[in-house]
C-alpha cells in the first residue's frame, strides 16, 4: 500500500514550441526560437494523501492548469514522474487509459458530451470503461447525479442546462467511477457568482465525505473552510505551501503576500 | 406506348437507382469517416487521404465507371465484371472523397475538447472518437450530407454507360421503342429525379438542423 494516493516528482512541462525556419535546416537541428517557449511547469513536486484536500492558486497564465493536466496525464510531462498509488504513470508502456479511469477530472469549461443527456454523460464511463452491466451502471450514475443534486435534469442535454447544473453533472461524471482522486481545474471560474455557489456547495459536500481532491481555484472562503493545504503557484512553480491560516494571516513570501492582498481586497469589495 | 406505360416502364428502374445511391452513400460514410479522422489526427499519413480526395474528386464518374467496368472487368470478373458492384463502388469511392471533406469540417466544429474529456474518463483516443466524436460529427454534417445524397441520386444516372437498367437507362431505351418519343421519357425522368432527391434531402437537413439546435452544436 502506497503512502500517497498521488505524487508528482520534479515535473517539467514546456509548451508553445514552434518550429522556426532555422530549425528546419538540418544543420541546425536543435536550434529553437527561445521566445516561443513557455515553461508552464518547472520542477514541481507534490504529495497527496488519502482524504487530502489541496488547493492550488496563483495568477492566471502561471501554468496551474497545465500542471493539473500533467497530473492526470492528459498532457505528458517532459520530465519528472507522476505516481498514482504505487504505479509510475510516466514510465513507458503504462496503460494510461486504465490509470485515467482512476482519476476524476473536472474541467473549467466543463466539456460535457453534447450528444448525451446528463445521465448518458455519467453512464458512458461506467458502461464503456468499467464495463458494468446496464442496470448497475444506471444505478451508480443516478447515485452520482443525486449526490450533486441534479436529479431534476437527468434527461436534459448539456445545451439545456444552466452552467451550474452542467458543472455539477461534470462533477458527477468524475465521481461516478469512485476514482482515487478528483482533480478540479477552476471548476467555478466560468460561472457567475450565483451558479458558483451551487457548485461550491457540491464541493463542500464532497469534502465532508472525505473525497481526495486537488483543486485549482480562487474561491478563498471555500479554501479557508475545507483546504488542508494551500499551494501558491506562480511562473510555473510552487512558491509557497501551507495551511490556509498561514496565507490568510501572514504568508512568508512577498509574492504570495501581494497576491493574497489583492484577492482579499477584491472579495471584500464584492 | 402512351405516357402511363412510359412512366411505368421508367419507374421500374427506380429501385435500382435507389439501391445504387443508398449503397454508395453507405460506402461513402464507411470510407469518409475514418479518412477524415486520419486526416485530422494522424498527420503523418494525411497526405494519402489528400491524394485519394484529389484523385476521386478530380476524375469524372463516367470515366471511372468505364475504367473499372471495361478496364478491370475482363481481368477481374469478380468483382469488377458485375455492373451493379462497379456502380456502387465507383460512386461510393467518389462520395467517400466528398464526405471526408464534409466530416473534416465537422470534426473541427465539434472540437478536440470532446476527445480530451473522453480520455479524462478513461477512454482511449480512438474509443473517444467512436463513442463521442462520431455521433456528433454525423449530426454536425447533416446539411452537407443531404446535398451529398442528392448528388448521388443524380450521379447514378451515369451508370447507363455500363448498361444497368436503372431509371436513366430505361428512359433512354424508350427512344427505340415506338413511337420513339424523345421528350416525354426525359421529362418523366427529370420529374422522378426531383421526387427522389428533394424530399429526403429536405427531411435530412431539417431533422439535422433541429437536432443540432437541441444539442447546441
Amino acid at each position: 500500500m502506497a503512502d500517497f494516493v498521488m505524487e508528482a516528482k520534479h515535473v517539467y512541462k514546456t509548451y508553445g514550441y514552434k518550429k522556426t525556419k532555422l530549425e528546419k535546416n538540418p544543420n541546425q537541428q536543435n536550434c529553437v526560437n527561445a521566445a516561443s517557449i513557455v515553461e508552464a511547469v518547472k520542477d514541481v513536486s507534490i504529495k497527496i494523501k488519502k482524504g487530502d484536500i489541496k488547493l492550488i492558486f496563483g495568477p492566471s497564465g502561471s501554468g496551474k492548469s497545465t500542471f493539473l493536466r500533467c497530473m492526470a496525464m492528459l498532457e505528458i510531462p517532459d520530465k519528472g514522474e507522476i505516481y498514482l498509488g504505487d504505479e509510475c504513470l510516466t514510465k513507458p508502456g503504462v496503460d494510461l487509459n486504465k490509470a485515467r479511469a482512476r482519476i476524476g477530472f473536472v474541467f473549467q469549461h466543463i466539456y460535457l458530451f453534447r450528444h448525451l443527456t446528463a445521465l448518458g454523460n455519467v453512464e458512458l464511463a461506467l458502461r464503456q470503461v468499467l464495463k458494468l452491466p446496464k442496470e448497475e451502471a444506471r444505478k451508480r450514475a443516478l447515485a452520482a447525479l443525486a449526490e450533486v443534486k441534479v436529479l431534476d435534469c437527468i434527461n436534459k442535454y448539456p445545451s439545456q442546462m444552466s452552467g451550474g447544473q452542467a458543472q455539477r453533472v461534470g462533477i458527477a461524471r468524475a465521481i461516478a467511477r469512485n476514482p482515487d482522486i478528483i482533480l478540479l481545474d477552476e471548476p467555478t471560474s466560468a460561472l457567475d457568482p450565483e451558479l458558483t455557489g451551487e457548485v461550491i456547495d457540491t464541493l463542500r459536500d464532497l469534502a465532508r465525505e472525505g473525497t481526495t481532491m486537488l483543486i485549482v481555484s480562487h474561491e478563498m472562503p471555500f479554501a479557508r473552510e475545507v483546504a488542508d493545504e494551500m499551494i501558491f503557484y506562480d511562473e510555473g512553480t510552487i512558491v509557497e505551501t501551507g495551511p490556509p491560516s498561514l496565507f490568510f494571516n501572514a504568508p512568508n513570501t512577498d509574492r504570495a503576500k501581494k497576491f493574497m492582498t489583492r484577492i482579499i481586497n477584491r472579495t471584500t469589495k464584492e | 406506348m402512351d405516357v402511363w406505360q412510359q412512366l411505368i416502364f421508367i419507374v421500374e428502374g427506380v429501385p435500382l437507382t435507389l439501391s445504387i445511391s443508398i449503397l454508395s452513400f453507405l460506402i461513402g460514410i464507411a470510407l469518409g469517416l475514418p479518412l477524415a479522422f486520419i486526416r485530422v489526427y494522424e498527420k503523418e499519413v494525411g497526405f494519402i487521404v489528400d491524394a485519394y480526395e484529389k484523385i476521386f474528386r478530380g476524375i469524372p464518374e463516367i470515366v471511372l465507371l468505364l475504367l473499372f467496368y471495361f478496364g478491370l472487368g475482363p481481368f477481374f470478373p469478380i468483382p469488377f465484371g458485375n455492373a451493379f458492384f462497379v456502380a456502387a463502388f465507383v460512386l461510393g469511392l467518389r462520395s467517400g472523397a466528398n464526405q471526408s471533406q464534409i466530416y473534416r469540417g465537422a470534426i473541427r466544429g465539434v472540437g478536440d475538447e470532446q476527445i480530451l474529456a473522453g480520455t479524462s474518463i478513461g477512454l482511449s483516443k480512438w474509443r473517444s472518437i467512436w463513442h463521442i466524436m462520431i455521433p456528433q460529427v454525423l449530426n454536425f454534417s447533416t446539411p452537407g450530407l443531404g446535398s451529398e445524397y442528392a448528388l448521388l441520386i443524380k450521379d447514378s444516372a451515369y451508370v447507363y454507360v455500363i448498361g444497368l437498367a436503372e431509371l436513366m437507362t430505361r428512359a433512354i431505351q424508350l427512344k427505340s421503342i415506338p413511337p420513339g418519343d424523345v421528350v416525354t421519357p426525359f421529362v418523366i425522368a427529370a420529374a422522378l429525379y426531383v421526387a427522389l432527391t428533394f424530399p429526403i434531402a429536405f427531411w435530412l437537413d431539417r431533422w439535422g438542423n433541429k437536432r443540432k439546435k437541441k444539442l447546441g452544436l
